[in-house]
């Protein structure tokens, strides 16, 4: 059953057409991994689904509930702001700059939406967000700020932090994309770890051999649009497209 | 020159250093919020305020900050006080200490509308993206991720301006109100003595000093985390 459903998004920066009608679609509990050249609009895709971005044409249903919705004149028609916040709460996103509240500690960045968002009470919320710190392997940092942490734990406190929040439907925008080499690995285990909880997960990466590892389905973008889409295996192993070849032999290249 | 006309002295202009504390006060007291919600003002881009009705206001703010950082701060105090009473027929005329308080915190504010603007906007968009894909709305994150690490942004020129403030307070001695200064220059020139001048500028040191603690602590309290 289908949780995500996108169908011909577009979307311009400017003059810029970075979707040209991508048609995107991920099943409850499904992993999907995003890939494709720099530029294909992966990111604008996720950042799509969350309203971080708004469509210019084409529809967005999350869980069978439309955010937008095309008009008459093809445009995208959004509901109210109040009521996309509701929605896009079930989806919650990590992001390539992790993006922590500097000025809140560790367990204070779990706290902040569990308490002001979702109403919980503060020892709730506290309960919560330890569980959560130990599910990402930092317990020990609960009282450190963002910015005594490394980038890989940074971005594991991200992840929680999202986590917080119980969503449905996690969105990873290039999430290791920012990392030094040797702090990817933490990152990537702790999302292997949630893979194996049947959470339904969007993943835009440059990480192919995590891509074929954890994916149920491997997603090829380029020049803003879907152009392929098969298990791991097909996509990643054995491309029948040629531009996806391209694409997987200048990754190897580099 | 003995001790009970020094103490006579000193008790004289402490009295307007009274003066020049309420006005320091009313003015951050009033001008703080009122800059605060003019740079919000500016910031906004909610949906309201799309087209026509945001470039007024735009532009209305824009046109108050301009005209009160723009002429001096004396013209200003001179336009209240005087001004407004000719132009008025009379039927508009503040006390002496009333025009300065008005002046004072239009004026700061404008200056305050600019600093809080520039720190609000050193905020890096990422912020308000967690906020809102952790399902706060617009005033939540207002409220509780920028301002807070804005705060920390504007504690300097804050400090800076609250500093210029205490000697700007002096200009009110021109519109009559008994604040440090104009005690001290009754002293001086009735004496033809400076020592009043050497007292007021002992007192004016002192108040700037505890705004420099004061600042310093604040600064201090903010340093536990940095931005970036």
């Amino acid at each position: 059953m289908e949780i995500v459903k996108a169908v011909k998004l577009h979307k311009y920066f400017g003059k810029l057409h970075v979707l040209k009608g991508a048609d995107f679609c991920a099943n409850r509990g499904e992993i999907i991994s995003v890939i494709g050249p720099s530029g294909s609009g992966k990111s604008t895709l996720l950042r799509l689904l969350n309203h971080l971005e708004i469509a210019d044409r084409g529809s967005i249903r999350i869980d069978g509930q439309y955010i937008a919705k095309e008009n008459a004149e093809g445009r995208s028609e959004y509901l109210s702001g109040k009521e996309v916040l509701k929605i896009c709460s079930r989806l919650g996103m990590v992001f390539q700059g992790f993006n922590l509240f500097p000025h809140r500690s560790v367990i204070e960045n779990l706290m902040e939406a569990p308490m002001m968002v979702a109403g919980l009470s503060k020892s709730v919320a506290a309960e919560k967000a330890e569980v959560l710190l130990g599910k990402v392997g930092l317990t020990d940092k609960r009282d450190a700020y963002p910015g005594q942490l490394s980038g890989g734990q940074q971005q594991r406190v991200a992840i929680a932090r999202a986590l917080a929040m119980d969503p449905e439907i996690m969105l990873f925008d290039e999430p290791t994309s920012a990392l030094d080499p040797e702090l990817i690995g933490e990152v990537l285990n702790v999302i292997k770890n949630l893979a194996a909880e049947d959470m339904t997960m969007i993943i835009v990466t440059h990480e192919m051999n995590f891509a074929r590892e954890i994916s149920d389905r491997v997603v090829f973008m380029d020049d803003g649009a879907i152009r392929a889409t098969g298990t791991p295996d097909e996509i990643l192993v054995n491309p029948d497209h040629p531009r996806i070849r391209a694409f997987l032999q200048k990754i190897v290249r580099a | 020159m003995d001790i009970d006309y020094l103490s006579d002295t000193i008790a004289y202009i402490a009295m307007g250093a009274g003066v020049t504390l309420k006005v320091f006060f009313v003015t951050l007291i009033f001008s703080i919020p009122l800059g605060i919600i003019c740079a919000l003002g500016k910031l906004n881009r909610a949906k309201a305020l799309r087209g026509i009705p945001g470039a007024l206001l735009r532009g209305i703010l824009g046109g108050y900050t301009w005209i009160f950082r723009g002429t001096p701060l004396l013209l200003q105090l001179f336009f209240t006080y005087y001004g407004l009473g000719i132009l008025s027929g009379g039927r508009i005329a503040f006390s002496p200490e009333m025009a300065a308080y008005l002046t004072f915190v239009f004026n700061y504010a404008a200056y305050f509308t600019e600093i809080f603007r520039g720190g609000i906007q050193s905020i890096g968009k990422g912020q308000y993206e967690a906020a809102k894909a952790l399902g706060m709305n617009p005033w939540l994150t207002m409220k509780r991720i920028i301002l807070p690490q804005a705060v920390k942004i504007i504690l300097p020129p804050l400090g800076n301006e609250s500093i210029n403030l205490i000697k700007d307070t002096a200009l009110c001695s021109v519109i009559t109100v008994t604040e440090i200064l104009r005690n001290a220059n009754r002293v001086m020139s009735r004496d033809f003595n400076i020592s009043a001048l050497v007292i007021a500028a002992a007192i004016y040191l002192l108040m700037t000093f505890v705004v420099i603690q004061v600042f310093r602590r604040l600064e201090k309290r903010y340093a536990y985390y940095n931005i970036r």
